[in-house]
């Protein structure tokens, strides 16, 4: 090639000739710029976003004091005993099943599930409509999730057992 | 001229911010990428993130209350000791001698519940977006890290204020370890540093809440916002849409 004369287009020395078509015209050009500046226009939001955060805590605050009950008495067990509200549902769940299943294959599904989750579903699709599967797995997940919570949290009484949350309140945050 | 661009334009001003002075996009390009406060953030986003719908903003949400708990817990710090002697009347005292300290304590125990929400909603509203695809998928593994942590992080604080409702709400808590197969006794043993919450699971927990954990969040955070911030520009238009 390079013992060849030099090919001249349009007053333009040709180098050499790919064959297939240009990667340019493959890739997705986005149809026009759609980036904007971080500063000012995100970080105007975020500061709004942050300063709407600050303004909750100290409402809630202001208005709700942190719970403190006697001193801890290891002789003493309140009834019920309740774990924190974001484990509620691993104890709502000890109640209904072995512990096997309740104490070890549930919340070792569940984390390994979510870190495993980019890994199993592969579908590129972001869009709800084209990735049913997922989507639906983990709305029924959720939906489940928030339902022991709550059913935990405020529907159990003592020894576990069942009760209104308008007639008796057992619930602690 | 005025009295702020006097003091930009002054010998201190200078030096403090060795940018040009602000007049074109490119500029304030330049000026944000050599500021320290700023290099969390990309230079552009796409302009879809700036949309409610688009984030819910609950990554911005988690960092603030994650701030907010960094300085009440601080003060905190400060009227507390770690012993079952001390800690159930450090706790009264903080409410009722301490300048602000019930306040302080409110503030604390409400960004913490919050904070949990926060992550969570965080990880389904990433979830739905599809956020975790390709080439994104190790910040989400880092993420789902995070939110285990955050809820460590509120479980060990849990304990701290050593009533009836800590101490219980451990000893069940921690009860569930031990249905891990074959060592569930040791992993138990070895959370409450004992057969039961006592002084030892006190000093633990409360080392794991003030050191151990936040020191493992923030250089999780680290790597997290620094992926967020190289991929800013690689999330899709329209995603998430039907």
């Amino acid at each position: 090639m390079s013992n060849q004369e030099p090919q001249i287009v349009g007053e333009r020395r040709v180098l050499g000739i790919v064959p297939g078509r240009p990667p340019v015209g493959e890739r997705k050009d986005p149809q026009q710029d759609d980036s904007v500046m971080v500063w000012p226009h995100l970080l105007v939001r975020h500061a709004v976003v942050s300063v709407a955060v600050l303004l909750l805590v100290l409402i809630l605050a202001v208005l709700f004091d942190a719970p403190l009950r006697d001193i801890a008495n290891p002789t003493v067990t309140p009834n019920p005993e309740k774990a924190p509200w974001y484990f509620i549902a691993l104890q709502e769940l000890l109640a209904q099943f072995h512990p096997m299943v309740a104490g070890v294959l549930v919340p070792g599904a569940i984390i390994i599930g979510l870190v495993a989750l980019p890994y199993i579903d592969r579908n590129e699709a972001t869009s709800p409509g084209r990735r049913k599967v997922a989507v639906a797995t983990f709305t029924i997940f959720i939906v489940v999730w928030i339902a022991l919570t709550i059913i935990g949290f405020a529907f159990r009484g003592p020894s576990w057992s069942w009760v209104w949350p308008w007639q008796e309140w057992y619930g602690v945050l | 001229m005025s009295i702020g661009q006097r003091i930009r334009r002054s010998t201190v001003g200078r030096s403090i911010s060795r940018s040009p002075d602000v007049v074109t996009d490119r500029d304030r390009a330049t000026k944000h990428w050599a500021s320290f406060l700023l290099h969390i953030y990309p230079v552009k986003v796409r302009r879809q993130e700036l949309n409610f719908r688009y984030s819910w903003f609950l990554g911005v949400t988690s960092m603030v209350l994650f701030g907010s708990l960094f300085v009440s817990g601080m003060y905190l710090m400060f009227f507390y000791v770690p012993s079952p002697a001390t800690a159930y009347g450090d706790i009264q005292n903080l409410q009722t001698s301490v300048a602000f300290g019930q306040f302080i304590r409110n503030v604390h125990r409400w960004s913490a519940h919050l904070m949990v929400l926060a992550v969570a909603a965080h990880m389904s509203r990433m979830f739905y977006r599809g956020a975790y695809k390709p080439p994104r998928e190790f910040n989400w593994v880092i993420g789902v890290v995070l939110l285990v942590l955050t809820m460590l992080m509120s479980f060990t604080g849990y304990l701290l204020p050593w009533d009836q409702l800590a101490y219980w709400a451990i000893t069940v808590g921690a009860s569930m370890a031990a249905f891990v197969p074959w060592m569930g006794a040791q992993v138990q043993a070895t959370l409450i540093a004992g057969d039961q919450v006592g002084s030892a699971t006190l000093i633990r927990f409360y080392v794991l809440h003030v050191a151990v954990l936040p020191g493992a969040m923030v250089i999780l955070l680290m790597f997290h916002l620094w992926r967020w911030r190289k991929d800013a520009m690689l999330s899709q238009p329209q995603e998430g849409r039907a």
